[in-house]
């Protein structure tokens, strides 16, 4: 296996020295591009109170590459779909290899607290979302407290 | 007393002559590194082995710099659509720039050709903040 560039050895040692509040990252001892995430909640969401596990994959690329995240614990947001994909323009065309994994994280935990049903992934939710908010964000927040724990 | 010089070691270091470097509103941390590969200006990118003349760095008409090694790789990849990965605004070189002379025309061309393969990512880029011993 090649080498690790030094850029993700430094961006892993501050995740751990200097980590993002409500935000976890490990690496896997197996590979170290491999990270298990958890998220946070954002208080006043849908998904307060929640934990939320992800995984984040760092390719060959990588910083000329996006991050590869993906949601593992099951969500009811409108740019999240079943399999854990997510819609978010920093992950996709809007990346830049100034960012960094802390800021991928911050962005998705960001799209937690403002869901976007007009740029929808999953379009049942979304649409969901679109007909009848208030029912959509107590359904978020059931299945926060289903399996966001 | 009387002293005799027996050797003389003369000990010189080097950094990019970076207009507008000694402003004294410079922010201390991230602003010494390239804004890609986060090593030292003075050091390489993580294909190099030797910081210097082998590893460029170069200054964007935004004021942002870059080793021109890991900007010429980011202006490459289709998602870049040319832009500056700070700012986001198109990326060109600062004209009248000393340490961009000579690398105008990589750039300029850039564009034009088939992505480049991806750099060995060695570990050779272990040579920060160079200071040469010159015997």
């Amino acid at each position: 296996m090649a080498s690790l560039p030094k850029r993700i050895i430094k961006e892993t040692e501050r995740l751990v020295s200097d980590p993002v509040p409500g935000i976890t990252a490990q690496p896997h001892e197996d590979n170290l591009r491999y990270f298990q995430v958890t998220i946070e909640g954002p208080q006043q969401s849908p998904y307060e109170s929640g934990v939320f596990q992800l995984e984040l994959f760092l390719p060959d690329d990588y910083p000329m590459e996006a991050p590869k995240v993906r949601f593992l614990t099951k969500i009811y947001h409108p740019n999240i779909d079943r399999l854990g994909r997510i819609c978010l323009d920093v992950l996709k065309t809007n990346w830049s290899p100034a960012l960094q994994i802390r800021t991928v994280l911050l962005s998705v935990q960001a799209l937690l607290a403002s869901p976007n049903p007009n740029d929808p992934l999953a379009n049942d939710v979304a649409e969901d979302w679109i007909r009848n908010e208030d029912a959509a964000i107590a359904k978020a927040r059931e299945w926060t407290q289903l399996y966001a724990k | 007393m009387q002293l005799e010089f027996k050797k003389v070691y003369p000990v010189f270091s080097w950094s990019w002559d970076i207009p507008g470097d000694d402003d004294a509103d410079r922010e201390i941390g991230d602003e010494d590194l390239c804004g890609i590969c986060r090593v030292s200006y003075n050091g390489t990118c993580p294909g190099c082995k030797y910081p210097g003349d082998n590893c460029p760095l170069v200054i964007g008409e935004c004021n942002h710099n870059f080793h021109v090694h890991c900007i010429q790789q980011w202006l490459a990849t289709p998602t870049a659509k040319g832009l500056c990965p700070m700012c986001r605004q198109q990326f060109s070189l600062k004209r009248g720039v000393a340490i961009n002379e000579g690398q105008v025309e990589k750039l300029a061309n850039l564009l034009l050709q088939p992505r480049p393969a991806a750099l060995a990512a060695d570990d050779q880029d272990m040579m920060m903040d160079q200071e040469f011993a010159v015997r």
